[in-house]
């Protein structure tokens, strides 16, 4: 198994073929406290390329999040830059769709309305707004669902309209944070399985925040593990299972050696985190 | 629907409560306990109703203290409202202000009445003035709070579709917070209310306190249970309207 060209901080990582559609260039991120300055994300550069999925993986405390906010245009970099197509980001941009961990449908519209949310905000004509919601909805697997509120919905399906509703503007780069974490295993490997199947289907560059190791090696043609405070690039890993995949991969013996591979890179940030995490643990008496 | 009750059982229950407590008023009434018509029978209660609903002079005065309750409900909600989003939108005045407004929520306003009478005069000027600083204070709390209730992941869902200011305030904030703000308006309809009435009946010419006050000059106990009971019923009236508003949303949420 050969790893992608990778470097520590500082080096760009090329996107393994086609044109980057994403550039994300030495992006530092500090947060200040009161007694110290936490480095949250340390000169983190990648690209990902047309079409490609890219998955970031890291424990907890890796400043995953703080990137895909920064990514996002939801907070700002204290070095670095984002460009997509040779367009430097600044604050949130239509060419980044972003898909959140938590629940965030609009539990006062409908499921058509949500999905047309990104749309109305843009001054996008009503008709058109229909036939892309329509479209949208079918694609994610949820047509004759329109006048349902989220609340009659299963979180697997809620999380399909958030993705719906990200995807009905068509951003250049879909960027998802632990899109699957709120919901049950065996529903988030049917939901990977959609996710996969629409990416497929537009061809989306999409970047995917995760702490799931099978869920990166099933969905990604990279995954990039993160080290563990200050976040840096650890390692790019190219996955090279065969397409299309659905969740019967996760039982190859090929996958079962990724899914190894990473974790041995894994393994030693996630206790240098789990040490921190109990070292600030009141002391038992 | 209550388990373990049915709603028939409830409903019964309910109804006897009632009959009960009119069965008591009766019973009060014709004992003859208490001093003449203190507290009158039903029937001479049921005759000022209808005396009532056959005296203009009712009707405006009706009219007056309605329209003082929604003028004083709009300036004191809007203002509450507005101060509400205020506070609960910066953390810097929130702590600032919060203490004053919610220690000075539950005191009596009406020692605030001789400063309103001298600025807005006798007439629905001080009334209006007195509806609206009571209701000021709840739709003012609860806003803040309903503001810093709102799940922030919506927000930042409406900041990556980059949603203009008043996009966020019209199809994010005011929607998120439907539930505190009906329940605002409730309140601050209650208090408004009380203010308006409680003025009407200390210094007054006009309104359906300055009635009760006068029914009461004059002895009139059944003229003003009357009117007790028409006050209580149109703010029954009221509220569940209001509620049913919040109610038809609630099968949404």
């Amino acid at each position: 198994m050969t790893g992608g060209s990778a470097g520590e901080d500082g080096s760009t990582v090329e996107a393994a073929g086609g044109t980057p559609v994403l550039r994300v260039e030495n992006i530092v991120k500090r947060f200040v406290t009161d007694s110290a300055t936490v480095t949250a994300v340390d000169h983190v550069s990648f690209t990902v390329a047309q079409g490609e999925v890219l998955s970031i993986i890291g424990p907890s405390g890796c400043g995953k999040s703080t990137l895909f906010n920064v990514i996002g245009g939801l907070a700002e970099a204290d070095e670095g830059r984002v460009v997509v197509e040779g367009r430097l980001m600044s604050g949130p941009d239509p060419a980044i769709g972003m898909v959140f961990q938590e629940e965030s449908t609009f539990p006062w519209r409908t499921v058509g309305d949500n999905v047309a949310f990104a749309l109305e905000v843009a001054g996008m004509a009503r008709a058109e707004r229909t036939k892309r919601v329509r479209h949208y909805l079918e694609l994610v697997g949820l047509k004759g669902f329109e006048q349902h509120h989220p609340a009659q919905l299963s979180g697997g399906m809620r999380q399909r309209v958030a993705i719906a509703r990200t995807l009905a503007f068509g951003p250049k780069v879909l960027l998802m944070d632990e899109p699957f974490a709120a919901l049950d295993e065996q529903t988030r490997l049917l939901l990977g399985d959609k996710v996969l199947q629409i990416q497929q289907e537009l061809a989306q560059t999409t970047l995917l925040i995760t702490h799931s190791i099978a869920e990166a090696v099933q969905l990604s043609d990279r995954v990039l593990v993160m080290t563990y405070r200050p976040g840096r690039v650890k390692r790019i890993v190219d996955i090279k299972l065969p397409r299309p995949r659905t969740a019967e991969i996760i039982g190859s013996k090929d996958f079962g050696l990724y899914v190894a591979e990473i974790w041995s890179d894994l393994r030693g940030e996630a206790s240098l985190g789990m040490k921190d995490a109990e070292a600030h643990l009141p002391q038992a008496e | 629907m209550t388990s373990g009750c049915p709603a028939l059982g409830v409903g019964l229950l309910r109804l006897a409560i009632l009959g009960t407590i009119l069965l008591l008023w009766e019973a009060l009434a014709r004992s003859g306990l208490l001093f003449r018509d203190v507290v009158p029978s039903l029937a001479k209660i049921a005759l000022a109703l209808g005396h009532l609903g056959t005296d203009p002079d009712f009707y405006r005065n009706l009219r007056g203290t309605a329209a003082e309750v929604g003028v004083s409900l709009a300036i004191g909600g809007s203002i509450g409202v507005a101060a509400g989003l205020l506070l609960g939108g910066s953390r810097l005045l929130g702590k600032a202000f919060e203490p004053y407004i919610h220690y000075l929520g539950p005191t009596p306003k009406i020692i605030f009445f001789p400063v309103m009478i001298m600025w807005f005069g006798i007439g629905p000027g001080s009334k209006i003035a007195m509806g609206a600083l009571s209701c000021f204070f709840p739709v003012a709390l609860i806003t803040a709070a309903g503001m810093r209730q709102i799940d922030e992941v919506l927000i930042r869902v409406g900041r990556s579709f980059r949603a203009r200011p008043w996009q966020m305030a019209t199809k994010i904030y005011f929607p998120a917070m439907r539930y505190p703000l009906l329940n605002g308006l409730r309140l601050g309809f209650g208090v408004a209310v009380i203010g308006v009435l409680l003025a009407e009946t200390k210094m007054s010419n006009q309104g359906l306190g300055f009635m009760v006050m006068q029914s009461y000059s004059q002895f009139d106990m059944p003229g003003m249970y009357a009117l007790l009971l028409v006050v209580f019923a149109l703010a029954i009236l009221v509220n569940a309207t209001i509620s049913r508003l919040g109610g038809l949303d609630s099968t949404q949420h």
